[in-house]
C-alpha cells in the first residue's frame, strides 16, 4: 500500500509551525537562565572581597578557612575571626559597620554557598589540601575576585580528569567519591 | 512564510513567550537551591566543622547505667556506642541502647510545659510556660499539709538525694522509685542470706560452669551487656576451658538457646530443684564447712527422688547436675527471671544463692562477689516500691488521702495488672503532675505536664547496680543542646524548690552544680595533692566513668537460724486447673524493656531472636498442646485470666512446656505515641494480684489462663520462615545412633505445604 504524507503534513504545518517556535522558546528561555540569571556569583550579605584579603593583603586562604587541611568541609571563618582584625582594620567603611553589627548582636552571617556539590557527593577537603592540589585548581582565582563566583564546572568530568592526571589510587572508582 | 496573517503571527508571538518563559522555569527548577554557610559568632572550643566530637555519658535506656559515648557532629547526636572506659558494658551496647537516638528524636515528644482544659483523659492540654506550669504546682504544694507522693522511675546517684532532700522539705510528702522490672526478690534473698544490702556481682566471665535459674541473663537480667561480655569471655575467652552453662526455665529464653543443657522445671518448682542439688551436694561430703550438719539436717526432706516428683526433673539429672555443680572449680547459680516471679521467689532465689555458698565461690573469681555501697546517691534498694507498696498506694489514693502525684518517667499504668486498681486511684486523685518526655498512659492522665530532657540532654551521675565488684560511678553529661523547651528532672524539681523557698537545704540552682557537688566528695576520697577538683571534673567528664579498686569484704557467713529455715513452699497460682489450664509466662523482650521501646521503631521493627516474630504480641504455644487444641500457628485466640483477657494470634513454639503458654511484655500501648498505640496486648493488664509475700513483689509468673480459639486467623508477622526443613535438605545430618537417624528422616519428610490465602 502506498500512502503519501503529504495531505498529514499540509493539515499540520500551522500547528507544526507553532510547536517549533514554542521548542526554539523553550531552548532560549532555558538558556537565558542558565547564563543570564546564573547563580554563580549570588549577592552575599556582607560585600566580602576576596581580592581584597587574598589578593592585595596575601592572607593565606587557610589562614581563615582553617578547617581545610583537617576536616571534610573548609569552614567559613566564625566572626570572632573577623573581628579579630576588624576591632581595629577599616573600622570606618560601611561593609564593617555591616559586620560589626553582626557581632554586636551576635548574629551568625548568612553566607550564600558558591561552591556546593549534591549530596550524593563525598568530598573533603583534608585529602585534596593535604595532598598539595591548590585551592584555585576547583576554585579558580579567588585571589582576584571581588565577588566571588564559580568558575570551574563542579562536575564529574572535572574530578575524574583530575583524578586520572594524577593517577590517583582507586581514583575513578564509583565508591571513592558516591559512598 | 510570507502569508503570516495577523491571527497565525499572534499565535507565533503566543506559543514563542510561553516557550520562554518554560524554558526559564526549567532551568530555574533544576538549579540547586540556595545553601547558607552559617559560622558561629564565636565557636564553642575545639569545633570544626565536618569533624566529629565524641562525649562520654551514661545509657538512660535501662536500669544496667552503661556507659555511652555518643559521636555528635555541628552539635546534633549522630550515633550512640558503649563508652570503651566504662567496666559495665566495655565499649559494647545493646539494641535498645544504640536506639537512644530515636528517644531524643522521637517526633512524639512533648515539646513544652502543658496544663490540662477540662476533663482528663481526653488528651486537651494547651501549651504554657515554664514560669506558669511551675508555679501552678508549686502553689499546690505550697499548702501545709498537703499530702503529696512523688513517683519516680529508679533513679540513682545526685537525683536521688536530690529527690530525697526535695521530699523531706515538702513535709507530709512520700518519696517511691517504682520500676517494673526491679528485681526486689533477689535484693531480698541477698539480704536473709548475707545480709547485703547491694546485689552482688556475678563472675560470669571466670566461671567454668554457670547453673541459671530462669535469669535470662543474656536478654534483660539486671546487665545483660556485661553479662553477654563476660559468657563471651567464658565460653570463648582464649586458654581457659569452656564454660559448660545449663538454664532451667519453662520457655526457652535467648540465655536458654545459648545453654549446653536446657532443663524444662514445673513453674515455681526451681527453687525445689536448687535445694535438692544441695542437698546432693552435701549427701556426696563435697561441703565440709563447718556448718555442714545444720544444711544436711535442713535439707533432709529434698533428696532427689522426692524433688523430681514436684519439679518433674528426673531425679537421675537431678544427681547429675549436683555432680557436675560441685566438681567444676568455679561454679556459679544464678536466679531470676522465671524462676523468680512466682509466690515462692525470694525463698527460691534464696535456695539458688546458697548453692554459691555451697561450693565456696563467695568472694572467688568465678563466683558471687559482694559489691560495695555506692558512692554517690542513696543506698541502692532504699524506697523502691514493690508491688504491694503500689497497690497500698492505689488504695490510699482511692480514699482521697493523696492530694499531689509527682511522677517523674514511670509508667505505672501501663506496668500494673489492672487488679493493682491503680487507674481509679488517678481518678481520685486532685493533682497529678507528670514530667515525663512522652505522653505514656500515666502522663495521659495528669493535669500539669513538665516535660524533661532525654537522658541525652540532661546533666547526671550514676552508680551502676548491681556494680562490678569495685566502686563504679559514671557521669551523666548533655551531648546536645536541648530540642525543645524542655527541662531535665533535676532542674525541674530545683525550679520547685526555689519556687517553695527550699534554698537552706537546696542550695543549687542548676542540676549541673548539684552534680558537681555530688562529686566532690567523690574526688575527696583520692589521695590529698592528687590535683586539684576542676581537673579531677575535666578528667571525670572525659573519660565518662571513675573507679576505685576497693573490694568489700567477702566474708560470708550464714546463720543457723537462715538455714534452719530454709525452705521452698510450693507456689500459688491464680485460678482454678480446671476453668484456666496453663500457666502465663510473660517475658520481657529485648527490645521493648518493660514497655518502654515500643514508640521507638528500630525496636518495632527487630524481630524477636527466638520466634522471629516482628511487631504486636502473640502467644508461644507447644505443638503437641495446640495439636490437642486443635490450633494452627497464626490462629486468633483470646487469653483470659479471671482478671481479663486479650487477643493475641498463636506461635507455634516447641521449647516451651505444654501447660506454659508465653506472651512478650511491651506492647499494647494505649498511648506512647504513634509508633507504640494500638499494636499487640498488654500481657501484665490480665496479670493476678498474687505477690512473693517476702519481697512484696508481684508474682508475674503465677497467673492461670485459658486459651479459647476466636475462629479468626491473624498470623504474627515473621522473618524467618520454616523452622524445619521441610524436605530441603539444605542441612545434612548424620549420626551414629538409628534413633536420631530417624529423627532426621522424619523431619525431612514433611512435606512443604503452602496455606490457601
Amino acid at each position: 500500500m502506498n500512502v503519501s504524507i503529504v495531505p498529514t503534513l499540509r493539515v499540520l504545518r500551522p500547528a507544526a509551525t507553532v510547536a517549533l517556535v514554542g521548542l526554539i522558546g523553550i531552548i532560549a528561555g532555558f538558556y537565558a537562565n542558565a547564563t543570564l540569571f546564573t547563580d554563580t556569583s549570588p549577592e552575599q550579605p556582607i560585600a566580602f572581597s576576596h581580592k581584597i584579603h587574598a589578593g592585595d593583603n596575601e592572607v593565606p586562604c587557610l589562614y581563615c578557612h582553617v578547617q581545610a587541611r583537617r576536616s571534610i568541609s573548609a569552614g567559613v571563618p566564625s566572626v570572632n575571626k573577623c573581628m579579630g582584625c576588624h576591632l581595629e582594620v577599616a573600622t570606618d567603611r560601611p561593609q564593617i559597620r555591616l559586620l560589626a553589627n553582626y557581632w554586636d548582636t551576635k548574629e551568625p552571617i548568612p553566607w550564600i554557598k558558591v561552591h556546593d556539590l549534591p549530596d550524593f557527593v563525598h568530598f573533603t577537603h583534608k585529602r585534596h589540601v593535604q595532598a598539595g592540589i591548590e585551592c584555585q585548581t576547583c576554585h579558580g582565582p579567588v585571589e582576584t575576585m571581588a565577588v566571588v563566583s564559580r568558575e570551574a564546572p563542579l562536575k564529574m568530568g572535572l574530578c575524574l580528569n583530575c583524578h586520572k592526571d594524577n593517577a590517583v589510587e582507586n581514583g575513578t572508582d564509583c565508591w571513592t567519591c558516591h559512598k | 512564510m510570507a502569508n503570516v496573517d495577523r491571527r497565525e503571527f499572534l499565535k507565533l508571538v503566543g506559543a514563542g513567550s510561553v516557550g520562554v518563559g518554560a524554558g526559564y522555569l526549567l532551568a530555574e527548577s533544576i538549579k540547586h537551591p540556595v545553601e547558607h554557610l552559617i559560622p558561629y559568632s564565636v565557636p564553642p572550643e575545639e569545633f570544626s566543622p565536618g569533624i566529629a566530637t565524641w562525649y562520654n555519658s551514661v545509657c538512660g535506656m535501662c536500669p544496667a547505667g552503661c556507659g555511652i559515648s555518643v559521636r555528635t557532629r555541628e552539635g546534633r547526636a549522630k550515633k550512640i556506642e558503649g563508652n570503651p572506659a566504662h567496666p559495665v558494658n566495655q565499649g559494647r551496647l545493646c539494641a535498645l541502647g544504640q536506639a537512644g537516638l530515636q528517644t531524643l528524636y522521637n517526633p512524639d515528644r512533648i515539646t513544652a510545659p502543658m496544663l490540662l482544659q477540662g476533663k482528663r483523659g481526653n488528651d486537651a492540654f494547651v501549651e504554657t510556660t515554664w514560669k506558669e506550669g511551675l508555679a501552678n504546682v508549686s502553689g499546690r504544694l505550697g499548702v501545709p499539709g498537703v499530702a503529696t507522693v512523688v513517683l519516680s522511675q529508679g533513679v540513682r546517684g545526685q537525683l536521688a538525694n536530690l529527690l530525697e532532700l526535695f521530699t523531706a522539705e515538702l513535709g507530709s510528702a512520700e518519696l517511691l522509685h517504682y520500676d517494673f522490672a526491679h528485681p526486689h526478690t533477689l535484693y531480698a534473698a541477698n539480704e536473709r542470706l548475707f545480709g547485703q544490702q547491694q546485689l552482688p556481682y556475678y563472675d560470669i566471665a571466670n566461671t567454668r560452669y554457670l547453673m541459671s535459674f530462669g535469669a535470662d541473663f543474656l536478654n534483660n537480667w539486671l546487665s545483660p551487656v556485661h553479662h553477654s561480655l563476660g559468657f563471651g569471655h567464658s565460653r570463648q575467652g582464649g586458654d581457659a576451658q569452656r564454660l559448660r552453662f545449663v538454664q532451667i526455665e519453662p520457655k526457652m529464653s535467648i540465655s536458654g538457646a545459648a545453654a549446653d543443657e536446657w532443663v524444662a522445671a514445673r513453674p515455681g518448682s526451681e527453687g525445689v530443684l536448687a535445694l535438692g542439688i544441695a542437698h546432693q551436694i552435701l549427701a556426696g561430703g563435697r561441703y565440709s564447712g563447718s556448718d555442714a550438719d545444720d544444711w544436711t539436717a535442713a535439707l533432709a526432706d529434698y533428696s532427689p527422688e522426692l524433688v523430681a516428683e514436684q519439679s518433674g526433673v528426673a531425679a537421675a539429672t537431678i544427681v547429675r547436675l549436683a555432680d557436675e555443680f560441685a566438681q567444676a572449680k568455679p561454679a556459679l547459680a544464678i536466679g531470676g527471671g522465671s524462676a523468680a516471679n512466682n509466690s515462692n521467689g525470694t525463698d527460691t532465689l534464696v535456695a539458688v544463692t546458697a548453692l554459691n555458698y555451697l561450693v565456696g565461690n563467695i568472694g572467688q573469681a568465678g563466683g558471687l562477689i559482694f559489691n560495695p555501697d555506692p558512692v554517690t546517691g542513696p543506698s541502692a534498694s532504699s524506697r523502691r516500691a514493690n508491688y504491694e507498696v503500689m497497690r497500698d498506694l492505689a488504695e490510699a489514693a482511692q480514699q482521697g488521702v493523696v492530694d499531689v502525684l509527682i511522677v517523674n518517667n514511670t509508667n505505672p499504668l501501663f506496668t500494673l495488672p489492672t487488679a493493682a486498681g491503680f487507674k481509679e486511684a488517678l481518678a481520685s486523685i486532685p493533682l497529678i503532675v507528670s514530667l515525663s518526655s512522652f505522653m505514656d498512659e500515666t502522663t495521659a492522665m495528669a493535669d500539669v505536664i513538665l516535660p524533661s530532657h532525654t537522658y541525652l540532654e540532661s546533666w547526671g551521675d550514676d552508680v551502676p547496680q548491681p556494680g562490678v565488684g569495685f566502686s563504679v560511678a559514671a557521669v551523666s553529661q548533655p551531648v546536645v543542646a536541648p530540642l525543645y523547651n524542655t527541662r531535665s528532672t533535676g532542674d525541674i524539681l530545683l525550679g520547685l524548690a526555689s519556687n517553695l523557698g527550699f534554698r537552706d537545704a537546696i542550695p543549687w540552682t542548676t542540676m549541673e552544680e548539684c552534680i558537681k557537688d555530688g562529686w566532690r566528695e567523690i574526688h575527696a576520697r583520692g589521695e590529698p595533692g592528687s590535683g586539684d577538683f576542676d581537673s579531677f571534673w575535666h578528667d571525670v567528664l572525659q573519660s565518662g566513668v571513675w573507679g576505685e579498686d576497693v573490694r568489700q569484704q567477702q566474708d560470708a557467713t550464714v546463720s543457723k537460724e537462715v538455714i534452719d529455715n530454709i525452705g521452698v513452699a510450693a507456689p500459688e497460682f491464680a485460678g482454678d486447673v480446671g476453668d484456666y489450664p496453663f500457666v502465663l509466662h510473660p517475658f520481657m523482650s529485648t527490645s521493648m524493656y518493660d514497655g518502654r521501646g515500643a514508640n521507638l521503631p528500630w525496636m518495632q521493627e527487630l524481630p524477636d531472636p527466638i520466634t522471629s516474630v516482628v511487631y504486636g504480641s502473640w502467644l508461644e504455644m507447644n505443638p503437641a498442646t495446640a495439636d490437642k487444641m486443635g490450633l494452627q500457628d497464626g490462629d486468633l485466640v483470646q487469653v483470659a485470666s479471671m482478671q481479663g483477657s486479650v487477643e493475641v494470634p498463636v506461635v507455634i513454639f516447641p521449647a516451651i512446656m505444654p501447660d506454659v503458654v508465653a506472651m512478650p511484655i511491651g506492647q499494647g500501648h494505649e498511648s506512647l505515641g504513634r509508633y507504640a498505640r494500638n499494636r499487640g496486648a498488654n500481657p501484665i493488664q490480665i496479670l493476678a494480684p498474687v505477690t512473693d509475700p517476702v519481697s512484696g513483689a508481684l508474682a508475674t509468673g503465677a497467673t492461670r489462663v485459658s486459651v479459647v480459639a476466636t475462629g479468626r486467623r491473624a498470623p504474627a508477622v515473621k522473618t524467618g520462615g520454616e523452622s524445619r526443613q521441610l524436605g530441603r535438605d539444605i542441612v545434612r545430618f548424620t549420626s551414629t545412633t538409628s534413633d536420631a537417624t530417624e529423627h532426621s528422616a522424619k523431619l525431612n519428610s514433611i512435606p512443604i505445604s503452602v496455606e490457601p490465602a
